[in-house]
């Protein structure tokens, strides 16, 4: 305990952060698709280990699939966690404001009635934004135009990641513009368009409408095999820049991202493997293996992109991409 | 749209399966106009200086009409109806043959100055049939492009005498299509018609095959032709014009430029030149010999549908999404805006030295053009130039603007529905906001509300009654499409007295689609009847041994009110009106599908072209068994 801690003290010296943080987690059999999730947020200690023993515990009370000692998904843990922190936090929010107005209420009935309409308790109040919103949450525009009166008819939809279809020897730039590219509904497949009152052909896509502040890329790197009936891991080599430009929103200038954490798969297949993390601090990245906190170059990034060719001993890999935007608020 | 019929399979019945359906399209009670936009115009120019000229108009209601002008007036003098889906383009080729394709998949000829005769259905295409192009000077070849690439360059006049080869003593449209390939046929085809009126396969698979233009990977909107029918020019989503060879069908070349769909394509007389218009709002001009794009032009501020240029090719008329109609210089450039109004703009044709404009409305304008000088109408001003680039346009605003010479008016089309809890009326509101409701089972409309909120209206009009969904609405054809569905559609019963039926136990009930057979069915039965004269009975002699009879047996439930009598009569609630029948739909088996008036039917039309369920149902009181019919 604390070796690989102190190890990493000695390596970055001087230019350890003032007032960092860099702790391991321990893994309690098959928690590392947890624990690389987790070192994306902060600590208390210099270094050493933690236990996240009853975040653990707490986890598989709530929720029966992480319940086993099987192999978990790091994505859909992201999922749940975020999507539980919404539900903690607006219900948080709620009784606080809940508790504030039969505050109010009471004051109401202690000063008599009062004509003031800021007193109003109905008053519509606007859909609250928790942090977990204000970082993570983008929207998405799927639009559908029908190509005979075309009428574009745009649905929004909310997202706090993006799941992206990957190919060999690819890039993010390239994914992201597969995912927002036209796909045509036709022949068997027509869309039923209000203003024709008919079947006609459409072009559908989907835009980010909205850019999140932090963008969370999940590569469906693990891909259901109709003909082996079960999933295979695609080791495809897909390449993640540390500077990621979005252009075609609705924003008025292209938004820059920057590479600032990675999960990493390692194994080769679906059901078994292991998760670490990179993340950047202070220009510096550091690798999370549960307990073990490492230092290492940036340019070992780029040992996780995947490889080019199908049989390859590198079996560590990107999962899960977060980019932070650096030009926008 | 072929579904597998019985073949006599005893084996058949034990697994689902799916059978025709019957449709039935109600009517407004004013015939003479069309109910939902105009997406063809074709003009027919006397040959002597005494008769009149005819404007040919093609419409979303699936019917095309033929208009007679006066100088001031147009007068339909026809409606063409057979097609089931919109009408989306029509031509004229000959001296009076009229050719019109459709969302249906057919193609359909015409007698262009006959009554509404169709000719002849042509089943090649397997997708909506969206343009087609026809060779001024050779008149005989039509090429039709559709959805899926389909195109195929016709000989009118090969593919006509086929057809009467096989069948001279053949009605009119419903049973003599063109089926080269012979997979496609419906199995029921291949069963052994007793009927004399019946044609052999044979003949069917021996039909004429047009030449393919191939190597469309997508959808094609928008062809043209050069008069001598030597060069024929393809437009889609592919967003490049090709060109073919269509003597061959082979490709010439391909020309890249614009970025979106395009909608719209002529040609000059010689072919050299051709005018593209597409969903990038931009105009091209191709000049075919050097391969090349040579000019473009930002005119409009929104999709290009329509062109129409003179006969020199140097002024072009182009219309869109924008509601715009322009005038352009293809040389100078200069263009002017000529009209603009609240619908988008489907169709131009240039007559004399007017053109006529289609729109999504019902209704059709012509408006003045000076195309013998179109420089005319630049010297009045108010032109601007054409920029090259789709975000350069500018601004114009039309000034002094003249109402149109003529308007062809139509009737609102229905673009909202919902159909009460009684199931037997169904509330509309049309283009106009017009709300009003109607009575499926007679086929008009019982109240007009006029301006009201639909909203509001169906909120009043609730019931609190529970009747099973017996039939499905659409209003595609801008009035109201009733879909039966055996067996589904005889889910719902309801007592006679409900309906004020008199006569009857207090205990009777009516199943509600056995009655409205009954009633879309009563010219034809009676027509039937005199037909087989005094040597048949009433009682499905057209059926008798190996055709309904044995196959239906055994499973469906046979319903006699306790005498073998079979109850024809047509209960007040189920009279369709006369004076705007309704008209059936059927998918038909080998002519393709159809639609007729009820009160147009001949009797002569059996389960080759009405649904053999329907048939069963009226002639033989039979409906489909009970367990299947929840």
């Amino acid at each position: 305990m604390g070796a690989s801690g102190s190890k990493l003290e000695k390596a970055l010296g001087d230019n350890f952060p003032e007032g960092e943080h860099y702790f391991g987690l321990e893994n309690f059999g098959n928690t590392c698709y947890c624990n690389s999730v987790l070192q994306i947020s902060s600590q208390k200690r210099k270094t050493g280990v933690i236990a996240p023993k009853r975040f653990v515990q707490r986890l598989k009370k709530q929720n029966e699939l992480f319940r086993s000692y099987m192999h978990q998904d790091a994505h859909e843990f992201l999922n749940y966690l975020l999507n539980e922190l919404v539900d903690i936090l607006e219900k948080e929010a709620q009784a606080a404001k809940d508790d504030q107005e039969t505050l109010l209420a009471s004051e109401k009935i202690a000063n008599g009635p009062k004509k003031n309409g800021l007193a109003n308790g109905t008053k519509k109040e606007p859909p609250l934004a928790t942090w977990v919103h204000k970082n993570f949450q983008g929207i998405l525009t799927n639009e559908t135009r029908c190509l005979q009166c075309e009428t574009v008819t745009a649905r929004d939809e909310t997202f706090f990641d993006l799941s992206l279809d990957i190919e060999q020897n690819s890039s993010i730039t390239s994914c992201l513009k597969n995912f927002s590219s036209t796909e045509t509904l036709n022949a068997e497949d027509k869309f039923f368009c209000d203003k024709c009152c008919s079947l006609q052909e459409a072009q559908k896509r989907m835009k980010i409408k909205r850019p999140p502040r932090v963008l969370v890329i999940h590569l469906k790197r693990f891909k259901y095999m109709e003909q082996l009936g079960r999933y295979k891991k695609l080791s495809y080599r897909v390449v993640f820049p540390l500077e990621l430009r979005l252009s075609d929103t609705d924003e008025e200038a292209d938004i820059e991202y920057s590479l600032f954490a990675v999960v990493v798969h390692v194994g080769s297949g679906p059901n078994h493997g292991h998760y670490v993390c990179l993340v950047k601090n202070h220009n510096h990245w550091l690798c999370f293996d549960d307990e073990t906190v490492e230092a290492v170059d940036e340019s070992s990034v780029q040992t996780f992109f995947g490889s080019s060719q199908d049989f390859n001993n590198n079996t560590d890999h990107g999962y899960i991409l977060f980019y932070e935007s650096i030009n926008r608020n | 749209m072929h579904h597998v019929g019985s073949v006599g399979n005893p084996n058949n019945f034990t697994r689902p399966r799916k059978e025709k359906r019957l449709t039935y399209v109600l009517n407004d009670s004013d015939d003479t106009k069309h109910c939902a936009g105009i997406n063809c115009l074709a003009v027919l120019k006397s040959a002597a200086s005494d008769e009149s000229d005819y404007l040919f108009t093609g419409s979303r209601d699936g019917k095309l009409k033929r208009w007679a002008l006066a100088v001031d007036a147009a007068t339909c003098s026809a409606t063409f109806e057979s097609h089931s889906d919109w009408v989306n383009d029509a031509v004229l080729v000959g001296d009076s043959t009229l050719v019109s394709c459709s969302s249906d998949t057919t193609l359909k000829t015409w007698n262009a100055l006959s009554t509404g005769t169709c000719t002849r259905t042509l089943c090649q295409h397997s997708d909506y049939v969206t343009c087609l192009a026809a060779a001024e000077k050779n008149s005989n070849v039509v090429a039709s492009g559709g959805l899926g690439g389909e195109v195929f360059i016709w000989d009118i006049e090969a593919a006509l005498a086929s057809a009467s080869k096989c069948n001279d003593a053949m009605d009119d449209d419903a049973s003599n299509g063109v089926n080269s390939s012979g997979n496609s046929l419906p199995m029921t085809s291949l069963r052994t018609i007793g009927s004399s009126n019946s044609i052999s396969m044979q003949a069917q698979t021996e039909g004429y095959i047009p030449v393919v233009a191939k190597g469309h990977k997508e959808s094609v909107y928008a062809l043209a032709m050069n008069e001598g029918g030597t060069l024929l020019v393809s437009g889609g989503t592919e967003k490049v014009v090709r060109v073919w060879d269509p003597r061959s069908g082979s490709k010439t070349m391909k020309l890249k430029g614009h970025t979106d769909n395009i909608r719209a394509l002529i040609l000059d007389s010689t072919g050299r030149l051709c005018l593209s218009g597409s969903s990038d709002s931009m105009l091209r001009l191709w000049d075919l010999g050097q391969q090349r794009c040579v000019h473009s032009y930002a005119v409009h501020t929104d999709s290009v549908w329509a062109l129409a240029s003179n006969s020199t090719f140097s002024h072009v008329y182009s219309g869109g999404r924008d509601s715009s109609l322009y005038l352009t210089d293809l040389h100078t450039r200069e263009s002017v805006l000529l009209s603009t109004g609240e619908q988008p703009i489907l169709q131009l044709a240039l007559h004399d030295d007017s053109i006529w404009v289609a729109s999504t409305d019902s209704s059709v304008h012509r408006w003045p053009a000076e195309v013998c000088n179109p420089q005319k109408i630049f010297q009045r001003g108010n032109s601007f130039l054409a920029g090259n680039l789709s975000f350069s346009r500018a601004r114009v605003s039309l000034e002094g603007s003249t109402p149109p010479i003529l308007t062809i008016p139509g009737i609102p089309a229905i673009v909202q529905h919902e159909v009460l809890n009684n199931k037997r009326h169904v509330l509309t509101k049309d283009t106009s906001g017009s709300v009003k409701l109607w009575e499926i089972t007679k086929g008009v409309a019982i109240e007009d509300y006029g301006n009201v909120p639909f909203d509001e209206k169906k909120a009043e009009l609730f019931e609190m009654v529970s009747v099973p969904a017996w039939f499905t609405v659409d209003t595609r054809l801008g009035s109201l499409s009733v879909h039966l569905d055996t067996p589904q559609c005889f889910s719902a019963e309801i007592y006679s007295q409900e309906l004020n039926i008199v006569d009857k136990p207090e205990d009777d009930k009516i199943n509600l689609a056995r009655e409205t057979l009954k009633g879309l069915l009563v010219h034809w039965l009676r027509k039937r009847k005199q037909r087989m004269g005094t040597h048949a009975s009433a009682n499905g002699e057209l059926f008798s041994e190996n055709d309904i009879g044995t196959r239906s047996l055994s499973h469906s439930r046979v319903e006699v009110d306790g005498s073998s009598e079979i109850d024809t009569v047509v209960y007040p609630p189920f009279e369709f009106s006369i004076d705007s029948p309704p008209s059936i739909v059927t998918e038909g088996t080998h002519g393709g599908p159809w639609r007729k008036k009820i009160t147009d039917l001949d009797g002569t039309e059996d389960d080759k072209d009405i649904p053999w369920w329907c048939l069963d149902c009226v002639l033989n009181n039979r409906l489909p068994p009970r367990e299947n019919a929840k």
